[in-house]
């Protein structure tokens, strides 16, 4: 079957989301290499339909058997990204998996927004275990009439507002973001395992 | 567990198996890999996802894949099985083998449970 003009510019749309999809967590050969890879099976599927007099349904056909390209672009994250992330474990592949899950599943958006809260915890914690040598005065348990309503940081101290705890903090900070860092990272790895374990394919 | 989950995985567990079956017999591209395992299976549900196992199979080093220019209008990737892959396939058959095996006189004893403790 020879395409007509509309029947190019369907396939070329497909490609092209397929591509943009791909990017987002694929290096750029790579995907040079799968978007051609998908190009030459739709050209070959393309080639065979040699019998179709409706050029519109057949293509349409050949698509769907493809499969949505946000989802052929989910099973390459699937098989790439994520299995990265769960083999080596490092920050990197892990924020990059969960976040392309983030941006294409709605389980991936709330578990990408659970870890955020754990790593700006983490992160929170080890700054307060680095300002408080720094900032001595304005770092500690904040008080509010008598009551502790938070630990940070406040530049400058308001009015009403108490600091407790001496140089004890940095280590308790410094185990409690260390500890929150590992579970979270803990967390993400688990969590992407068992979305490996259902990877679509 | 709903049935169709367990489906689902029996089908995910064994397409790696199904595809290096397919590709043990000589180079075939792409769609000539999903259009021998729409043969004799019915595994692939989406063509396109078979393409990224490729990708993992290639990069796990038990495939190698090759495009070739020339012998169609278009270009067409080749995957041929490594050593690699020849040596973990026979390893999978085995396994399977073995499995299928003990799955089967577990299906036996439980149709004849008078022979079950033999």
């Amino acid at each position: 079957m020879q395409l007509s003009e509309t029947g190019e510019s369907r396939v070329n749309g497909y490609l092209f989301v397929l591509e943009r999809s791909l990017k987002t967590f694929l290096p750029r050969d790579v995907v040079r290499d799968a978007v051609r890879e998908i190009e030459s099976h739709l050209r070959e599927r393309v080639l065979a339909a040699t019998h179709s007099p409706d050029e519109r349904a057949a293509l349409e056909r050949i698509l769907t058997e493809l499969g949505p390209p946000l989802r052929v672009a989910q099973a390459y994250s699937a098989e790439r990204t994520i299995d990265e992330a769960v083999a080596t474990g490092r920050i990197v592949p892990i924020v990059r998996a969960v976040g392309h899950l983030a941006s294409t599943t709605i389980v991936g958006f709330f578990a990408a927004l659970g870890l955020l809260v754990g790593y700006l915890s983490a992160f929170a914690l080890l700054a307060i275990a680095v300002l408080k040598p720094i900032f001595p005065n304005n770092v500690g348990v904040q008080y509010v009439r008598g009551f502790p309503v938070g630990v940070g940081a406040h530049f400058p101290l308001e009015p009403g507002v108490e600091l407790h705890g001496g140089y004890g903090l940095i280590p308790v900070a410094l185990v409690c973001g260390l500890g929150v860092f590992v579970l979270t990272q803990r967390g993400a790895r688990g969590f992407l395992s068992w979305w490996r374990n259902r990877r679509v394919s | 567990m709903s049935h169709e989950t367990w489906q689902e995985q029996l089908r995910r567990g064994s397409l790696d198996l199904a595809i290096l079956l397919t590709v043990s017999s000589g180079p075939r591209y792409g769609l000539a890999i999903i259009q021998h395992l729409e043969a004799f299976t019915d595994l692939v549900v989406t063509e396109g996802t078979i393409y990224p196992i490729l990708g993992r199979l290639t990069r796990d080093g038990l495939l190698d894949a090759q495009w070739v220019e020339g012998e169609a209008p278009h270009p067409r990737k080749y995957y041929t099985l490594t050593r690699a892959g020849t040596k973990r396939l026979d390893q999978m058959k085995a396994e399977w083998r073995a499995f299928a095996d003990k799955i089967g006189r577990l299906m036996d004893a439980a149709e004849r449970p008078d022979h079950a403790a033999q």
